[in-house]
């Protein structure tokens, strides 16, 4: 994988995030910062990608991609907006983490979840925590757009 | 048509994925050069495996 040293200075000199520094534009970068790390949350690694930093945006669309296809071949229960209770609706804050990876997932898991067994349960927890990651990386591409350290 | 997927993991072999995956995403996400980065995975993976057996050796006594 690529030292992104090099690259994260590059972007570092050539993204707006500096203009969030100087009064010109700031609320244009805010929102640019804003909408990159949207852009993360819907697909992971995205906003990474937009910034440039490939390794890391490779990584989140692969580990957060790898979480979600174990998840669901392992019979995880993927919550949905109709859970009722406050659990069900942190399952699904969670699921839907994973942005469009989730829909993904939807499509995939024909047979349904199955958390009776353990499997079903590991796969429960596989997909929170790709949903979780994901928002995590995406919070990491809006704060590295707003010019923090990243 | 997609055709279902279904794994067969033991608990070992889950808790490993998981492990790996979660560290794999932390290192390339708190680290920049690839050797800090693969330094930080494995001693990421390291403590994950350790205290996650180390819990469930803690629970065993508990378990019947």
């Amino acid at each position: 994988m690529p030292d992104e040293t090099t690259t994260d200075a590059a972007v570092v000199a050539t993204t707006p995030q500096h203009s969030a520094a100087t009064p010109a534009h700031p609320q244009r970068s805010e929102a640019l910062a804003f909408a990159i790390g949207v852009a993360g949350w819907l697909v992971p690694g995205l906003g990474h990608a937009l910034q440039k930093m490939w390794g890391r945006a490779l990584g989140c669309f692969l580990t957060v991609g790898a979480l979600v296809f174990l998840g669901v071949g392992m019979r995880g229960n993927l919550f949905s907006s109709e859970g009722g209770d406050a659990f069900g609706m942190l399952g699904y804050v969670a699921d839907l983490g994973t942005g469009s990876f989730y829909f993904a997932a939807r499509a995939l898991e024909t047979k349904g979840s199955d958390v009776a067994h353990a499997e079903g349960d590991y796969g429960t927890r596989f997909l929170a925590a790709a949903g979780v990651l994901n928002l995590l990386a995406a919070l990491h591409a809006y704060e590295a757009a707003r010019g923090r350290k990243a | 048509m997609i055709t279902a997927m279904v794994f067969h993991l033991s608990h070992f072999q889950a808790m490993t994925l998981f492990a790996l995956l979660i560290s794999i995403a932390f290192g390339f996400l708190s680290r920049r050069r690839t050797s800090e980065r693969v330094k930080y995975i494995i001693w990421s993976l390291f403590l994950f495996l350790l205290i996650g057996v180390g819990i469930g050796w803690a629970m065993y006594p508990f378990s019947r």
